[in-house]
């Protein structure tokens, strides 16, 4: 090799640069700390408590919440006479749905929005951090950074993020605890402003569960399985149900309590961890190709005599 | 040239080298069939750069991917992962004969990686967004999704094109005259040099890639049924690539050689059966392990719905596995191409399966494509076979006898408008008259 550098030397120096690069530049995927399989949320991290069984289904919330948010209403079922929205889609970021027992009496309204996981699925998986867990917790999406890819989508235990299928420059459209709209100027959420039931509400984390527990324990068999869901659903998150119907029935589905962030990045972060894997994978890599090149090349001369043509790669 | 196999036959070496089939018709029916559905193809994706992908595709918000991303990347790139297994056969375990295949691993993987990454740009709601690919403390280091999209273009934008730069330069010198030639000499060894090094890129991008695609399903955790949803499916991904990467090189190589009136090399085509056979033993190894691990054996035997989606892929991985034992199975192309057609299918289903039949999110839809999306999803897919025509037509790609063959390389003939009539496009090739110094 010219320029008094061996190949070894070129290749360690490779290596030595993408080390540095890793460590400075890539935000390192030591995710041991970052995604521990049962979070905890951070004292200042706020939340909504939403108790079926005050609610009474005026749908005050959801009327805010597309005034607070901007969104137009979803008149589909309605012949475009009012917002009468079927699920969570692209106009809707929060929906009270009612379960009500095939044949029987039993029947329960749910409201549904993003839950804000404590460790999100969609924030894990979204390659360039557009959506993302800002201050106090609140997951919100962030347009120039979204390429539209709708893993989130995929990833989310809830199916809350909606794509806008109809739009040739789709959003992701998820409540964000209304942050921009009303956290940042220190307003609790549309939703919980305007309840006027009381059947949800905002405050810190800790306070909510507190008050829910409270709630269980002041009314013993009124709630289902006497337990808060959302407490330790999916990792736990900053959403929190109380319901007298089974949880599964009004839509929230049964989740293991460790974080899927957890789960997605429990083997992948010990091999990428400062890039090594990879790093230490190339140098064999590279060590036993350049082993079998040489060969390779000391043997062309004669292949290519007994052939009479010239080697091809 | 001829080696002796076991029972002491003499078999004839056929595959010496790269030969293009400069005599096979260039227009024929099935290039005309390929040519009108890439052309339906291209004319939809004009008119997706303009629409909205709700009014195109039959995906939703439950199923959010549709058979773009499930098919034409999640499993076609399998099929294109030639390269990476032959390759680290080739040049990492040292099986020198498989060297003469890998031309037609590196075209039919470029065209499937090159295709489905066409797929993943009009699947994307924003393209326009991708620059942040260029920023990289935007980047979100524990995304597979962040993996993938960078790894895998890079992968075919410099390491594979950089592996099939020889194909084009080889026609080049032979197409062309003495001062190209002596250009191309000086870059013959240059090229040499880099070689090597390009190789170790080459197999680690794709072998994080692939496994990264199995990495994305993870956290669909529930959603996806518990036969498929494992942490063992980033290497799950990886062995089917694998396994789909020598099946489908076989099977290529055994069609194409049919169509093309090739003689067939029984000595690396019993290679790459014993490769198959190992890898088909690997990956259902390595899924009996996780199912037994994990406790999930009586789902794989309840003969429910997703018991027999999953017996059935099992099944298409088990006969050949077995089937590949026997020296008859291997050294017979007949049926070397039925066991190699069944493996790539089961290595294909299940590439396939957790992201569509046993992907089951809390509100189904379901989940159709429209006529479009299949139409589109097509026309990628006749456009690699297209490509590959062509490529096996114009280049020495084809492994074939060296025999008779004078480096004589199919003209390229332009249209002769009135304005060149009188200019001689000389693009005719000429016998080779040193083979010292050639380019690669």
């Amino acid at each position: 090799m010219s320029g008094g550098i061996t190949r070894r030397q070129a290749l360690l120096g490779m290596f030595g640069a993408g080390t540095t690069i890793a460590a400075t530049i890539i935000r390192p995927a030591s995710a041991a700390e970052e995604h521990p399989a049962h979070p905890v949320a951070p004292l200042d991290a706020v939340a909504m408590l939403y108790d079926s069984t005050i609610c009474t289904g005026c749908k005050a919330c959801m009327v805010a919440c597309s005034e607070a948010n901007g969104l137009p209403p979803d008149t589909s079922l309605s012949n475009g006479l009012w917002q009468m929205p079927s699920q969570l889609n692209s106009k809707t970021k929060n929906i009270i749905e009612l379960y009500k027992e095939p044949d029987g009496p039993e029947f329960a309204y749910v409201k549904r929005q993003c839950m804000h996981c404590l460790d999100p699925a969609c924030v894990t998986g979204c390659p360039f951090g557009a959506l993302k867990k800002n201050e106090w917790g609140a997951v919100t999406w962030e347009s120039s950074l979204c390429i539209g890819c709708r893993y989130c989508e995929v990833a989310c235990p809830f199916d809350v993020p909606k794509f806008e299928w109809d739009k040739w420059n789709p959003k992701i459209v998820k409540c964000e605890f209304c942050f921009d709209q009303r956290l940042l100027e220190n307003r609790e959420p549309a939703c919980t402003a305007v309840c006027p039931t009381g059947s949800v509400i905002f405050g810190k984390r800790v306070d909510l569960l507190a008050k829910a527990k409270e709630r269980i324990a002041g009314s013993p068999n009124k709630y289902f399985e006497d337990r808060v869901y959302g407490e330790h659903e999916a990792g736990g998150t900053q959403v929190l149900y109380l319901s007298s119907v089974s949880f599964e029935k009004i839509g929230l589905p049964k989740l293991s309590s460790t974080s899927l962030g957890h789960y997605g990045t429990k083997v992948t972060s010990v091999i990428y961890k400062w890039f090594s894997g990879p790093i230490v994978l190339a140098g064999i890599l590279g060590a036993v190709i350049r082993r079998n090149w040489k060969r390779h090349e000391t043997e062309r001369p004669e292949r290519e005599k007994r052939t009479g043509f010239p080697d091809q790669l | 040239m001829s080696t002796q196999d076991r029972t002491g036959t003499n078999l004839i070496n056929h595959w010496q080298r790269g030969v293009p089939a400069y005599s096979a018709p260039l227009i024929t029916p099935t290039f005309l069939a390929l040519a009108a559905l890439t052309a339906v193809g291209f004319a939809l994706a004009g008119v997706r750069l303009f629409s909205p992908l709700g009014r195109f595709a039959g995906m939703n918000d439950e199923y959010a991917w549709g058979i773009w991303k499930t098919f034409n990347v999640m499993t076609l790139t399998a099929l294109g992962s030639g390269p990476l297994a032959l390759g680290i056969a080739a040049w990492v375990f040292n099986r020198q004969k498989l060297h003469v295949v890998m031309r037609t691993a590196l075209v039919s993987g470029f065209l499937f990686y090159a295709t489905g990454l066409m797929a993943l740009g009009f699947d994307v709601g924003r393209p326009w967004n991708f620059w942040n690919a260029a920023l990289p403390w935007r980047w979100n280091a524990e995304s597979a999704m962040l993996e993938i999209g960078i790894c895998m273009p890079l992968y075919v934008a410099i390491f594979l094109s950089f592996e099939i730069l020889p194909i084009f330069l080889e026609r080049f010198y032979y197409t062309s005259g003495e001062r190209t030639r002596a250009v191309l000499r000086r870059v013959a060894p240059l090229l040499r040099r880099i070689y090597p090094f390009m190789l170790i890129g080459a197999y680690l991008l794709p072998l994080m890639h692939q496994s990264s695609l199995g990495g994305l399903l993870l956290l669909a955790g529930d959603k996806i049924h518990p036969l498929w949803q494992t942490p063992f499916l980033p290497l799950l991904y990886l062995l089917a690539a694998g396994l789909c990467g020598i099946g489908f090189v076989i099977f290529l190589l055994l069609l194409a050689c049919l169509r093309y009136s090739r003689p067939l090399d029984l000595g690396i085509l019993d290679e790459l059966g014993r490769l198959l056979c190992a890898a088909c033993f690997l990956f259902l190894a390595v899924r009996a392990i996780d199912l037994i691990w994990r406790g999930q054996l009586h789902a794989a035997f309840a003969f429910d719905r997703m018991s027999i989606i999953f017996l059935v892929e099992t099944a298409l991985i088990t006969i050949p596995a077995f089937a590949l034992l026997f020296n008859a199975v291997r050294q017979t192309p007949r049926s070397l191409l039925k066991v190699a057609t069944l493996a790539c299918l089961g290595g294909m289903y299940y590439r396939f399966v957790p992201t569509t039949v046993a992907f089951h999110p809390e509100r189904q839809r379901g989940y159709f494509p429209t006529l479009p999306e299949l139409l589109m999803a097509g026309a990628y897919i006749s456009l690699a076979f297209l490509c590959f025509g062509l490529a096996v037509k114009f280049f020495a790609v084809l492994p074939g006898d060296t025999h008779g063959w004078k480096n004589k390389f199919r003209v390229i003939r332009l249209p002769q408008w009135p304005w060149t009539r009188h200019h001689d496009i000389r693009s005719e090739s000429r016998p080779n008259t040193n083979p010292e110094g050639e380019p690669a």
